[in-house]
């Protein structure tokens, strides 16, 4: 009987987790037909899907494997020019590549400097490794800024079309396609025995090192393929007809702080709660740089302009315009995060849906377990082997 | 199996940890190494699994030279070790930390295989009911238990186990000998760390003492427990004894 509810248990959660996502995927797939007219939303939720791969493909290195990397955007970036640059028509380095060509050539591009970054940082932990990869990430933002002749300088580098369609909905799809593939292919990979010692190394280098992990090798491959699908994100999304330009600020620090703090929010344990945490507050900071309110309350607080304007605030059409709190109230989010909450907001509530079953197994057989051991020390007192 | 350490020397600045330590392993026996704390029994196995570079000296297992390489090329040649504080991976689960060496140890092996091997360790080592349990919710003698599973996943022939019974509560040190005794008669040696000298002379077939980074004993436990050298530097003399000389 025990038994027989473990397994319903087990298949629920199950059940469950795979109704959630297929009903994720089908939010993703049916999204533009519900903002059908409203392109602007379609091309938020583009960015969303970015941004989400940029926050679980650094949960992969940060979370999975302890590597806190603030070099995450400097790849994004190193691939997309790299892609532009490659395709460009005329200058250094101008092959007329399509996108279809240079977007993988620039993402192993970035997995060659992935490489070699990875086997710098080799030695380094936490605090060092957080500076090394910031000061790599700086010097590599204000070297494109300079070459103006090659990279466009900071007005940025245009890139080819990936479409030739201006529509946002195939650059939508073209972009849940790639959220999808990217985070099955993380997923797989940390179900492979690579993800076992990518935690193995995160946990004790020393122990996973004397039960035959090769750290080094562990190491430098999270570090590349997370740099690669940062790369890969980076370079599709900026050759959307609806963007096609880069700029080195996109790869400023504040920029990669959005990204890990989106992944701390969702849960940098979890590939998907890191995705999920960068949709969300992706959105979330989208919605409230005008939050929609009635027509009465807003003549309400047009009496009020200048009040709320001299506290930062601001009237829109529609709503009221948070400004800079919104980033006030997102800063607040993230300390509440990592002060009551490191696993993030969204990580837990997905593992404790993932293994409600296995808690209620281990506590079945702890009691049994209990009842086993109150029967052993009712019999005679044995003497311990020899042992003091 | 044949371990082979020479003359092995380990400087940290001013101070000499091991002063010239020899010895050889060349047979499955259960070999006890004892000595006061900072006699080097631990900076000795560090050195011997390549977590330590030494000084000078060499160290041949299976009649290759390992001393310089790595510690996971070490532990993949047949060489493991636990550690004096347990190093369970905390946040993974018992039987991912049970799948790490398996995997790490051969890569083509079977998943489902390794994980029923694991299974019927862990119920050896009475952690069956844990086994989709993390590791962090482990008491720390459940940990060591652990530890001492997943050193019979990578399966080592030889084996230093660091103070397993320290902190141990008395039910899982039965097991701990239990486990010590079903390792020996599978054929592997065991190098045995311990302060505790009632599992060190029970076990122990052969037994090696440091002192300040020198070996100054190494035999049969019986006779080298009567050396005064060993007795004046670790065993002490027992009181009515003292008296009677006296």
């Amino acid at each position: 009987m025990r038994r027989s509810a473990q397994l319903n248990t087990q298949y629920q959660a199950r059940y469950t987790l795979w109704g959630l996502a297929a009903l994720g995927v089908l939010i993703l797939l049916i999204f533009p037909l519900l903002f059908r007219q409203q392109p602007y939303w379609l091309y938020i939720a583009s960015q969303a899907l970015f941004y989400a791969i940029l926050a679980s493909s650094w949960a992969l290195l940060a979370g999975y494997n302890g590597q806190f990397s603030f070099a995450h955007m400097a790849f994004m970036g190193l691939a997309t020019y790299a892609s532009g640059i490659l395709g460009r028509e005329t200058g250094f380095l101008a092959f007329d590549l399509s996108p279809w060509v240079s977007i993988p050539l620039g993402v192993l591009f970035t997995g060659f400097v992935g490489l070699v970054i990875g086997y710098l940082c080799l030695r380094l932990r936490k605090t060092y490794l957080a500076l090394f990869t910031i000061a790599f990430a700086e010097i590599t933002r204000l070297v494109i800024k300079a070459e103006v002749k090659f990279t466009g300088g900071p007005n940025g580098l245009p890139l080819k079309p990936l479409l030739e369609s201006t529509s946002y909905v195939p650059v939508y799809y073209l972009m849940v396609a790639l959220f999808l593939g990217t985070l099955l292919a993380m997923y797989v990979l940390v179900r492979s025995r690579y993800g076992l010692y990518f935690q193995a190394v995160r946990e004790d280098e020393d122990a996973a090192a004397a039960l035959g992990v090769n750290v080094v090798n562990t190491r430098i491959l999270a570090f590349v393929v997370s740099s690669m699908i940062a790369g890969l994100a980076g370079a599709v999304f900026h050759h959307f007809p609806t963007v096609g330009l880069v700029v080195p600020d996109e790869m400023i620090i504040g920029r990669m702080s959005l990204v890990l703090a989106m992944a701390i929010i969702g849960g940098s344990n979890s590939l998907i709660a890191a995705a999920l945490g960068a949709i969300f507050i992706h959105f979330s900071l989208e919605w409230l740089q005008e939050i929609p309110l009635p027509a009465a309350i807003l003549r309400t607080l047009e009496a009020h302009r200048a009040t709320l304007e001299s506290l930062g605030f601001g009237l829109g059409e529609n709503g009221l315009k948070t400004n800079a709190w919104r980033m006030v109230g997102f800063g607040m989010l993230l300390m509440v995060t990592l002060r009551f909450r490191q696993n993030g907001l969204i990580a837990p509530l997905l593992e404790r849906l993932s293994r409600r079953h296995v808690i209620q197994e281990i506590a079945a057989r702890r009691r049994a377990r209990e009842e086993e051991e109150i029967e052993v020390s009712d019999e005679p007192n044995e003497q311990v082997g020899g042992a003091s | 199996m044949k371990l082979e350490v020479k003359r092995i020397v380990k400087n940290f600045g001013g101070l000499q940890a091991l002063k010239g330590v020899s010895f050889t392993i060349d047979s499955p026996q259960l070999v006890g190494l004892i000595g006061p704390n900072g006699a080097g029994k631990t900076t000795l196995t560090n050195i011997i699994t390549g977590m330590l570079a030494p000084t000078s000296g060499e160290i041949w297992l299976n009649g290759e030279r390992i001393d310089g390489m790595r510690p996971y090329a070490i532990a993949r040649r047949g060489l493991g070790r636990t550690f004096q504080v347990t190093r369970a991976f905390r946040r993974l689960t018992v039987m991912e930390n049970m799948l790490v060496p398996a995997l790490a140890r051969n890569p083509r092996a079977d998943r489902h295989a390794m994980e029923q091997k694991a299974r019927e360790i862990l119920a050896f080592l009475t952690l069956d009911h844990l086994t989709n349990e993390y590791a962090r919710s482990l008491s720390g003698g459940q940990q060591k238990l652990l530890e001492l599973g997943r050193l019979l996943m990578l399966d080592p022939q030889i084996i230093i186990l660091d103070e397993p019974f320290a902190g141990v509560h008395p039910r899982l040190q039965r097991t701990i000998y239990d486990y010590i005794r079903r390792v020996r008669e599978a054929g592997k040696a065991i190098i045995l760390i311990s302060h505790d000298m009632e599992s060190i002379f029970t076990l122990s077939e052969r037994l090696m003492v440091l002192n300040f980074g020198e070996l100054i004993a190494d035999g049969p436990p019986d006779e080298v427990r009567r050396m005064p050298e060993v007795i004046d530097a670790y065993l002490g003399r027992d009181e009515e004894e003292e008296t009677e000389h006296a």
